[in-house]
């Protein structure tokens, strides 16, 4: 080996080892940083190491030197010399740079969570935050510690975490739900409001569902954009898939894009996405369909008609249930009628699932099968009423017999007692 | 007049000793037949609200396949997973009440209604459905298999 190769290997030996855990452990002791930060007296000063204790990086070994560079060890001024690697509090482009040195070395990251993604920077400069922090260097853009801050971060799974899926509307609308903030982009600042009117944030906030989406969900996280017109589906599509395939073999998927409307968003609204109801479908207020189509149109006429479907199953499943849940109450024995309407409650899923084909044919596929089911269901209810009936009857009469009987015995007794007086 | 009376004194307590007599067959009738019914009980289903025994044989159950069931009134799946065990879970999606199915294609139970994906212990994988299936307990007991509701 010449003496190239050989200063080649000492620095790829050396490069390893200085990226182990452990040599970054030992790096950190005695951390000077902290000690003089909380000593100063100086609160703003203090903050940052009162804080970083419990951030994930302190607790996977790394120190203050890991980002802001410098001497942890040396107790004087002198650590915080450039000589020494200290690059002070980084702005800008730069904390991108100084988290993506780890984030984005897929062989670094993987000693500490193989499964984490190492294309956050990348991804970053693809958003609309990072192009705008690149090409014209707005410094109010958010940048990585905008969202994850600065001394505590935390994984997005732990609840205290600032990017936690319950935290991330709050913490998206901490800008863009601010006028004066947002006055210079010209962009809308209702959206936190909408959203938190959504069914999406009732799943969240409420129901403590957090697969349900937040703004990350639709946006991206470190990419964020706003989702194109003509992709929007697809996004939606992620979860709704049976609606988007529908949706995308429909009629309407060719005429939505070619009048620049926004595919699921058009009768779904973007972030207010409300709780769905069969009142949005046909031709009368609050149908979505109304706002293109009218009475005399065919697509009018194909929205009434699947309306008056999904009505009709919903009518005669309520109907059936009720009798069924009746005839339960009074002690009869349907459950095997029970069972069988649970295939028609199926069927009024798929037909309100099927009007997203907008075909009428498609949707009464769905909605037949369940009428019979409802019908069958129905009459076994009434009959179990009816056998209800019968009994309660008959019960009058044994009643009635019963009470005879204590009347004759009574009569009996006193003319037995009369006969021996 | 007395022989009227006399006459009417006897039927009436003719038609009471009738009655009487009558009813008190009745009387043991309602008490015994219960008795007898309990003894050679009809050929009625057993109560499905905890235990269902199923009308299959586990060997007819075949691997990588699912079959819907009777539990009470609710529609459960009995799956076969690929590696042979025998599981048995709610059939209602946790999303919007939709009988579920075995995909054996994809080696789990899936929801035709909205696309939900439960895997072969219940949780959801996959899709809208909050939250798993309910888990039931499979015993095999010779030739019968028998669900029950965990305690």
């Amino acid at each position: 080996m010449n003496l190239d190769g050989f200063s080649r290997l000492a620095g790829l030996v050396l490069l390893i080892v200085s990226l182990s855990p452990s040599y970054l452990a030992a790096q950190q002791k005695p951390d000077n940083c902290v000690g003089c930060h909380t000593a100063l007296g100086d609160e703003r000063l203090a903050e940052p190491a009162k804080h970083f204790a419990e951030d994930i990086h302190a607790t996977k070994g790394f120190g203050c030197v890991s980002c802001h560079g410098g001497d942890a060890s040396d107790a004087e001024m002198s650590a915080m010399s450039p000589a020494k690697g200290y690059i002070g509090k980084p702005k800008g482009t730069k904390i991108v740079e100084v988290c993506g040195r780890c984030h984005s070395n897929a062989r670094f990251m993987r000693q500490y969570n193989p499964a984490l993604r190492v294309d956050q920077v990348t991804e970053y400069y693809s958003s609309v935050h990072g192009r705008r922090l690149k090409e014209s260097g707005d410094p109010k853009v958010a940048i990585c510690s905008s969202c994850h801050r600065t001394h505590s971060i935390r994984p997005p799974s732990d609840p205290r975490s600032s990017v936690h899926p319950l935290k991330v509307a709050d913490l998206c609308g901490s800008c863009h739900a601010e006028a004066k903030i947002m006055a210079q982009y010209k962009i809308p600042t209702d959206q936190l409001e909408k959203y938190k009117k959504s069914v999406h944030w009732t799943l969240l906030s409420v129901k403590g569902d957090l697969s349900a989406p937040t703004c990350n969900d639709c946006h991206g996280n470190h990419g964020a954009t706003p989702p194109g017109i003509s992709w929007v589906g697809n996004v939606c599509g992620q979860c709704h898939v049976v609606n988007t395939e529908l949706f995308d073999k429909s009629r309407h998927a060719k005429v939505f894009v070619q009048m620049g409307m926004p595919g699921c968003a058009s009768c779904h609204d973007n972030h207010q996405i409300l709780q769905t109801s069969d009142e949005m479908l046909g031709l009368s207020e609050p149908a979505v369909c109304i706002r293109c189509h009218s009475a005399e149109d065919r697509g009018g006429k194909s929205a009434a008609a699947m309306r008056t479907l999904i009505d009709s199953l919903g009518k005669e499943y309520d109907k059936a249930h009720s009798i069924l849940l009746k005839a339960e109450r009074s002690g009869m024995e349907v459950s095997q009628a029970q069972f069988e309407l649970s295939e028609a409650k199926t069927a009024l899923v798929k037909a309100r699932a099927a009007i997203h084909a907008f075909s009428v044919v498609v949707v009464k596929k769905e909605v037949d099968p369940g009428l019979q089911i409802s019908a069958k269901a129905h009459t076994r209810g009434l009959k179990a009423l009816e056998e209800l009936g019968f009994r309660r009857r008959w019960l009058v009469v044994s009643m009635a017999i019963i009470l005879a009987l204590v009347g004759a015995i009574v009569v009996k007794i006193r003319r037995m007692e009369r006969k021996e007086q | 007049m007395v022989q009227w009376s006399m006459g009417g004194i006897v039927d009436r307590r003719r038609f009471l000793n009738w009655f009487l007599g009558t009813t008190a067959g009745a009387f043991l009738f309602t008490v015994f037949y219960p008795i007898s019914r309990y003894l050679v009980p009809p050929k009625v289903q057993e109560s499905t609200s905890r235990t269902v025994t199923l009308a299959l044989k586990p060997a007819d159950v075949k691997f990588n396949t699912g079959q819907i069931f009777r539990f009470g009134s609710q529609p459960a799946i009995l799956v076969r997973t690929p590696a042979g065990e025998l599981k048995a879970f709610a059939a209602v999606c946790t999303h919007l009440a939709c009988i579920v199915q075995y995909r054996n294609d994809l080696n789990h139970i899936w929801c035709a209604c909205h696309n939900g994906h439960f895997d072969l212990n219940g949780l959801n994988i996959s899709g809208p459905p909050p939250r798993p299936l309910e888990q039931y307990v499979v015993n095999v007991r010779g030739d019968q298999i028998v669900v029950s509701k965990g305690a």
